[in-house]
């Protein structure tokens, strides 16, 4: 083919084809405005595909709850007429725990033959029990006792400590104690958790201990403490101690974090540990000097009502501590505790 | 033809962002023991080296765990934020022992300046504590002895009556390091 031949075969070309040929061959009248065309169109796919690639991780966030284990509901029906809170006051913490259940009805109104059971005291802390950071052991331990003898086939204590667990779990004592009463203690080694469906406001998945999966009834055994961020910890932060992972994220709106936690655990019981409290200096504590004699445990299927009761120790407004006023708001409990049937006893 | 090709690279840095953001969720809790930002590096060799000492009557018992402000709330929960909101810079903390075996836990927060550590020496003082005998700017209460000095903020806990008698000396001791 000659190179007429060529120049022959580009005459046959249709001439509207020839004129989008030399549009695009002919020189740019506006290359700025193309070269921000074209910036602007990769910034909004970036744009979009952040926000897509955010979208999907919240949609795969919720689906993934969906296909999670949720925590049953562990709490027993109420009882016509019966005790809804009981205090008791007097020096030997463990008759106190005692005394304060019979004025419930008793443990067997809450626990039946054959169950399996958790008890959540606070182990948080490298401190010893006259340093009031964590659930006095004795306290603890009288729980297991009543638990064995309403018949629960198994019995776990259990935390996840904010101090090495080996040392929290030793020097509280509460290992040795409840280890003696009959528990099974379980620390939170890399292998105790499984993820669950938490559905919160602000917590949608969370790493608990195995226990609280498992278990047929959950009692909380908090400890009466000031807390430098939250103002007080008692009943319903307590739960802070069934979650793996950084607690950073947790403190970061403390308070609906507090709620989202006890709305997903609904515990069968909470026996609050007010033998010693710490005034100050709190959650860690360690000086003797904060910590305040009280002699005193409160029982009751309320949380927010414990921990009215409990700020009231402390001196403290139970209107100004953020996670009771949204644990009533939530429908976790009452903080006007004194409209409960109430049991008092003294010493 | 070529904006395909930049949008689809323009697609890999969020996509990588976006992937390391998933993992980030699944991330196991932070290391204990925090690598120096290279600007604190003398600081935390400084605050290291106050466990050097030679201390009377006690001994070291680990490794000294640094904190920072992220791993401070694995440590003293939520205690922290007073910490932070006055610019704590990080935490050294180890356990000693004595001879006999009585531990006690040593907590120093280097807090940057004189000024800090003053501020939550004052903010965490015990209303029931009392002054020291002999050592200014320092509280002891049963089973604790806390003082400030320089840009550090100390906080010593013991566990048992022994460990509880070391405490004074445990502090003047680390006085003495501290610049």
């Amino acid at each position: 083919m000659s190179d007429g031949d060529k120049h022959g075969a580009a005459d046959l070309v249709p001439e509207s084809r020839l004129r989008e040929s030399s549009k695009k061959n002919a020189p740019d009248p506006d290359p700025e405005r193309r070269a921000v065309l074209r910036v602007g169109l990769c910034a909004a796919l970036a744009c979009g595909s952040v926000g897509l690639g955010l979208a999907l991780r919240t949609r795969e966030g919720h689906g993934k709850s969906k296909d999670l284990p949720k925590l049953k509901d562990h709490r027993v029906a109420k009882v016509a007429g019966a005790v809804e809170m009981a205090i008791a006051r007097g020096p030997d913490a463990a008759a106190n725990v005692r005394r304060a259940l019979e004025a419930m009805g008793g443990m067997g109104r809450f626990v039946k033959r054959g169950e399996r059971v958790v008890i959540k005291p606070n182990i948080g802390w490298n401190r010893l029990p006259e340093q009031a950071a964590n659930t006095n052991p004795d306290v603890v331990a009288e729980v297991v006792k009543l638990v064995a003898a309403a018949g629960a086939s198994k019995i776990w204590v259990t935390d996840v400590s904010v101090n090495t667990a080996e040392q929290c779990f030793a020097r509280s004592g509460i290992e040795k104690a409840a280890k003696a009463a009959g528990a099974t203690v379980v620390r939170p080694d890399a292998t105790a958790f499984r993820e669950v469906d938490v559905s919160g406001k602000l917590l949608r998945t969370g790493d608990v201990l195995f226990p609280f999966v498992e278990a047929d009834k959950i009692i909380n055994v908090p400890v009466v403490k000031q807390h430098g961020l939250s103002g007080a910890t008692g009943a319903l932060k307590n739960w802070y101690g069934v979650l793996g992972g950084q607690r950073v994220k947790l403190h970061q709106n403390i308070h609906l974090s507090i709620v989202d936690l006890a709305a997903m655990i609904k515990p069968t019981l909470t026996v609050m540990d007010a033998t010693r409290i710490l005034l100050a200096n709190g959650p860690t504590g360690g000086s003797l000097a904060d910590v305040k004699q009280m002699d005193t445990i409160a029982v009751s299927t309320d949380e927010v009502a414990l921990d009215a009761f409990g700020a009231g120790l402390l001196g403290l407004s139970p209107n100004d501590l953020g996670f009771i006023v949204e644990g009533m708001k939530a429908g976790l409990g009452t903080m006007n505790w004194r409209s409960l049937k109430t049991e008092e006893l003294g010493g | 033809m070529r904006i395909v090709v930049f949008a689809v690279l323009a697609l890999i840095p969020p996509t990588l962002i976006g992937s390391l953001l998933w993992q980030g969720r699944k991330a196991p809790p932070t290391e204990k023991v925090v690598a120096a930002r290279p600007s604190g590096q003398e600081a935390d060799a400084a605050l290291r080296a106050l466990f050097d000492a030679q201390f009377p009557g006690a001994k070291v018992k680990d490794k000294v765990a640094l904190y920072d402000e992220k791993g401070l709330f694995d440590y003293i929960d939520g205690a922290a934020p007073i910490f932070i909101e006055r610019h704590f810079r990080k935490l050294g903390a180890a356990e000693l022992s004595t001879p006999e075996g009585s531990d006690l836990v040593c907590d120093v927060y280097d807090m940057a300046t004189l000024e800090n550590a003053q501020s939550i020496f004052d903010k965490e003082k015990s209303p029931s504590a009392k002054p020291a005998e002999g050592f200014p700017d320092a509280i002891s209460g049963p089973m604790s002895f806390v003082f400030h000095h320089s840009r550090y903020y100390t906080k010593l806990t013991a566990f048992d009556a022994k460990a509880e008698a070391v405490l004074p000396a445990v502090a003047r001791t680390l006085k003495e390091k501290m610049k």
